[in-house]
């Protein structure tokens, strides 16, 4: 067998595992999705039930804060396709370190997030305080536990090593991506459609 | 059947066993034919040697039209009967309530872990006044009356069963549910629970009797005028009554 | 022809523990679910001991189990028992068996696949399957005992105010985790059928076990995560102190119980269908089998397997009739529920157009699908008692529920188990399990088993509640006590007969005779390869021809001389370019004999 049909095989073989790999994230994510969107559901439930929403007397959420928290999500997933962009060139140098930028983004996201959590629970306004808190801090704490996750699978991209990585970069960045965009659109739907609201 | 439910002692039992005497009939017949298909089918058509089984994938249109044909038969012919039948039953009897029934005897009751607090209004027809009568785990009411029961609960969800009468309703914390039967003759029936509500759900149980209504208008003036003695100006939440008509 | 010993994958070896082969896995979910299944039984035994004997104590073990109470099953244990007995069964021992064990084993032996799509997350699956079990056993070691609020859990009961305790945490976070493991198996099985298809495998050409995987694992994917959602509220609500779940009269403004029930059942039912959906695949494709014949209808069984899945989540709030639900919304329910009954007549009516004509084998794992069968009729009909809601504010949360659902979750599922077992048995550990003591355990099962539910049916026909300690208090049930009786005494033949199953299980992997390629004589791509297969499964990815009942073709009988035709083989090519396999053919003389000169009687193939 000669080494082009070899490396032609090898690339198709790449290609199929890619598909292979893309199926297996988009069912994964669906059923993300049925996760978040049962909580989703019980947020309707409470507040359709809700005599007043937000209920009376309930302390207003730090919008500014959660604003900027948007925005550092919104980047990290940005930067993630500059990355994947840049790995797809074959540049694996430059994929790597703007995956660490990703990283770096998603981690203030989750720091900034948790000084929110303690102002308002400080504040009097933490998840046993009613209704509201309820929602509010569910919600933002299981996606805050799938952004973890997130971070955790860049961590594995960033750190690891070896010769045929950029194919393997390629793909598992491929992946980040998806995944990542998954993350931001769960947020902004909580964002507009329980922050705001 | 030595072994069957307890008399039915209600104005709409019977629709309810009606419709189980009617599942039994035609589900049986359904099962019977299942069960000598395959009888057929196990007695003849066993290995056997110089035979072969007939070759058919069972997959020509003449086959297609013939299953799927039966299925929608027996949906038309049982469950589409099943399901009309039902839901004239509901529209007319059970979730017909009694609220512009000016003889329907109306209790509140409050389930909680792990018994049951029956209340009614007395002569003044309002709840949480001094002359509510209030029984625990004893239900009395008049035979021959709509009685419309409207259900909440302290703690956990609970069922408020009464098998005599064929019936059951949830008593959920929070919401009001309700449900309205008939005593066809006086008599002492059983209630329980029927929705497990920890770890004594099993002693939960009550009694209902229903008296005639002479009978049942001497114990509700002995039952109020002791009320009003032993009245108390608890708030009446406390005392777990609540206005009716927002329940 | 191969054997066990040749086959280091097989072995028992640490590095298997950590394996990503598909087939280890399997038996590593095997392993564990058969292990639960007898926790479990072993539960419904005491249940039934005090459902006979209230406030007896327990013969034999009762000391060492309840020396507190002198042997007597006190409430809270028995509150406790019933907990359990439902989570351990449903999502411990009936879930890892019929789809972790088979689905793993089956799913690529059966398309002509070499692994599972992604064999790392696979074996991920297992240990956090592992770890589930793991939390679930620690749940009854902890302050204030194991869990208390049925194996629905519902809330307000589940949360911290109707059981404070630790344990009931501990079962949220073990569900939590078991839904886990089934999610990354349902996106590993769903991938790979998409994907690891040997050329020619078509979706019509695919057998209907893998069909009934296909259709159960986008249930998993999709509606374990609702389920998810519901203990990531319900945890949220006993450990953070959220109101999701929680009002009552101290609570202004709380949550409310019911949104539990919608989230349980819009799981809880399909989940209903995540595990028959399996066992009509496997009874559909072995009935075919011992018949002889092709499976009848195959379209339309897959057509019937599609329709359930896609009803399955609109009917869950049959669950919820006696709730105080909308009058159009209990209405609509009801008629959807009753939808059902369509593809489900459609089952039958194949099953018996398969067995019709037929050239019936009683080998046991026929017998397990006929049992099946007979089971699941009766399972299924009786599901109309309840969809009907007029019927159902009598039957409502009565024994006749326990009976229905245990003949469709623990007499036709098990049934299907069993036969899955005897039959992929020879595949999975390369020897034969014995006849004999197969058929013994069927009758005893299969008669015990319709006594125990047949007559729980009665019993809640009569009004008895579920899930009371003690029926007695009751005046109307205190003469149910002879019937109560009976059922345990069923219930305990019932619960013996499966020590004959675990000792043929263990006998037959131990000296059972050596199982060829194809013991059962049929085409199916798992039946190709040496018994058990290789790391890899198949030496060389195989191209299939046709269908996978291609069973008593009169040309094939013509020009074989055998009455079944591999997926790979086609009858025009199979003869004279490829010899059939030695072994089997030749080795096994009596499964030809009853075809052998037959004469051929065509009729139009389609």
């Amino acid at each position: 067998m000669s080494g082009e049909a070899t490396a032609l095989g090898r690339e198709a073989a790449a290609r199929r595992g890619r598909a292979t790999a893309t199926v297996g994230m988009a069912i994964f994510l669906g059923a993300a999705a049925m996760l978040f969107a049962a909580l989703f559901f019980a947020y309707a439930v409470m507040r359709a039930q809700a005599p007043a929403w937000p209920p009376a007397g309930q302390a207003p959420l730090p919008r500014g804060a959660l604003g900027a928290n948007t925005l550092l999500l919104a980047a990290a997933s940005l930067v993630l396709r500059a990355a994947l962009a840049a790995a797809r060139r074959g540049d694996g140098a430059r994929a790597r370190t703007r995956a660490g930028a990703a990283l770096g983004l998603g981690a203030a996201f989750l720091a900034a997030q948790i000084v929110v959590w303690r102002a308002l629970a400080l504040g009097g306004a933490g998840p046993a305080s009613g209704i509201y808190g309820s929602v509010f801090f569910a919600i933002s704490g299981l996606h805050a536990l799938h952004v973890f996750g997130g971070l955790l699978a860049l961590a594995v991209i960033v750190v690891a090593r070896g010769a045929p990585g950029v194919a393997r970069t390629d793909r598992r960045l491929a992946l980040a991506a998806l995944y990542w965009d998954f993350v931001l659109a769960v947020w902004l739907l909580f964002f507009f459609g329980v922050c705001l609201r | 059947m030595p072994y069957g439910p307890p008399r039915d002692a209600s104005l709409d039992g019977h629709l309810v066993d009606g419709a189980f005497a009617y599942l039994t009939f035609t589900t049986g017949i359904c099962f019977a034919i299942v069960v000598v298909v395959m009888g057929i089918a196990l007695l003849f058509h066993r290995r056997r040697a110089g035979r072969a089984a007939h070759y058919t994938h069972g997959d020509r249109r003449r086959d297609h039209v013939l299953t799927v044909g039966v299925a929608v038969a027996m949906f038309l012919g049982i469950d589409a009967v099943l399901a009309g039948r039902s839901l004239g039953h509901l529209e007319t009897r059970f979730w017909s309530y009694p609220d512009a029934d000016p003889a329907a005897v109306r209790v509140e009751v409050t389930a909680q872990q792990w018994a049951w607090t029956f209340r009614l209004a007395g002569p003044d027809g309002r709840f949480g006044t001094r002359d509510d009568v209030v029984t625990l785990n004893e239900l009395h009411v008049p035979a021959g009356r709509p009685i419309y029961l409207k259900l909440h609960s302290k703690d956990v969800i609970h069922s408020l069963y009464l098998p005599a009468f064929r019936t059951k309703i949830d008593a959920v914390p929070g919401q009001t549910t309700r449900l309205w039967f008939q005593a066809r003759e006086a008599g002492r029936y059983e209630l329980g629970c029927a929705q497990h509500c920890g770890v004594s759900h099993y002693k939960m149980r009550g009694e209902m009797m229903a008296t005639p209504e002479a009978d049942w208008q001497r114990w509700l003036d002995r039952a109020v005028q002791d009320a009003r003695l032993r009245y108390d100006a608890t708030p009446e939440t406390a005392l777990g009554a609540w206005d009716w008509e927002q329940g | 022809m191969e054997t066990a010993s040749d086959n280091p994958a097989s072995g028992p070896s640490p590095a298997a523990l950590f394996s990503r082969d598909h087939k280890i896995i399997a038996k590593q979910f095997l392993a564990l679910g058969l292990a639960f299944l007898a926790v479990g039984g072993f539960m419904a035994m005491l249940i039934r001991w005090q459902m006979a004997h209230p406030a007896a104590p327990v013969p034999l073990v009762g000391r060492a189990l309840f020396g507190a109470s002198g042997g007597i099953i006190s409430p809270a244990a028995y509150t406790s028992l019933f907990t359990m007995h439902g989570t351990i069964m449903i999502f411990f021992a009936v879930t890892p068996i019929l789809i972790g064990a088979f689905g793993n084993f089956c799913i690529p032996l059966m398309i002509g696949a070499r692994d599972m799509a992604f064999p790392t997350l696979n074996m991920l699956s297992v240990w956090t399957m592992a770890a589930a079990t793991g939390t679930l056993t620690a749940s009854f070691f902890v302050p204030l005992g194991a869990p208390q609020a049925g194996w629905t859990a519902y809330a307000t009961l589940s949360t911290a105010v109707g059981t404070p305790g630790l344990g009931q945490t501990l079962w949220v976070v073990a569900i939590y985790l078991n839904g886990a493991s089934s999610v990354m198996g349902a996106i590993n099985y769903i991938t790979t059928i998409i994907r690891e298809r040997a050329p020619g495998m078509t979706w019509l050409r695919l057998p209907l076990t893998v069909w009934g995987f296909l259709m159960t694992s986008i249930l998993n994917a999709l509606f374990v995560p609702v389920l998810a959602a519901g203990m990531v509220l319900l945890f949220f609500d006993r450990v953070f102190g959220t109101q999701f779940f929680i009002a009552g009269s101290t609570i202004k403004g709380g949550g409310d119980p019911i949104l539990y029930q919608h989230l349980f059942w819009l799981f809880g039912h399909p989940e209903v269908y995540i595990l028959i959906l399996p066992a009509w695949g496997i009874v559909s494709d072995l009935l075919a089998f011992f018949a002889r014949k092709p499976a009848y209808g195959y379209r339309v069984t897959v057509g019937a397997f599609v329709a359930v899945t896609a009803l399955s989540s609109l009917v869950y709030g049959h669950h919820m009739f006696t709730t105080g639900m909308s009058p159009l919304l209990g209405e609509s329910f009801m008629v959807l529920t009753m939808i059902i009954s369509v593809p489900a007549v459609l089952l039958f009516l194949n099953w018996l157009g398969t067995l019709w004509r037929g050239s019936i084998h009683l080998d046991t794992p026929m017998l397990y699908c006929l049992g099946l069968v007979f089971t699941f009729g009766v399972g299924g009909l009786t599901g109309l008692f309840l969809a009907d809601i007029v019927a159902d504010m009598y039957l409502h949360d009565t024994y006749f529920v326990v009976g229905h659902f245990h003949l469709i979750m623990a007499a036709a599922v098990l049934l299907a188990i069993f036969a899955g077992l005897t039959f992929w048995f020879p595949k999975m550990f390369g020897r034969m399990m014995s006849e004999p003591l197969g058929k013994l355990h069927f009758w005893l099962t299969i008669v015990s088993l319709n006594v125990v539910f047949g007559g729980q049916l009665v019993i809640g026909y009569a009004g008895m509640q579920r899930r009371l300690y003690d029926p007695s208090v009751y005046e109307f049930l205190r003469p149910l006590l002879p019937l109560n009786q009976l059922i345990s005494r069923a219930a305990f033949v019932l619960g013996a007969a499966q020590l004959i199953f675990v000792g043929n299980f263990f006998w037959s992997l131990a000296c059972g005779r050596r199982a060829p390629e194809n013991p059962w004589q049929v085409g199916t791509l798992e039946w190709s390869i040496p018994s058990p297969p290789p790391h890899h499964n198949f030496e060389e990815i195989p191209v299939v021809n046709h269908g996978p009942h291609e069973l008593g073709n009169p040309l094939v009988l013509a020009r074989l001389g055998r009455d079944w035709l591999g997926q790979t083989e086609a009858a025009e090519l199979a003869w004279p370019a490829r010899t059939a396999p030695e072994g089997p053919v030749a080795g096994d003389g009596a499964e030809t004999a009853d075809i052998a000169g037959a004469p051929a009687a065509p009729e139009g193939t389609t």
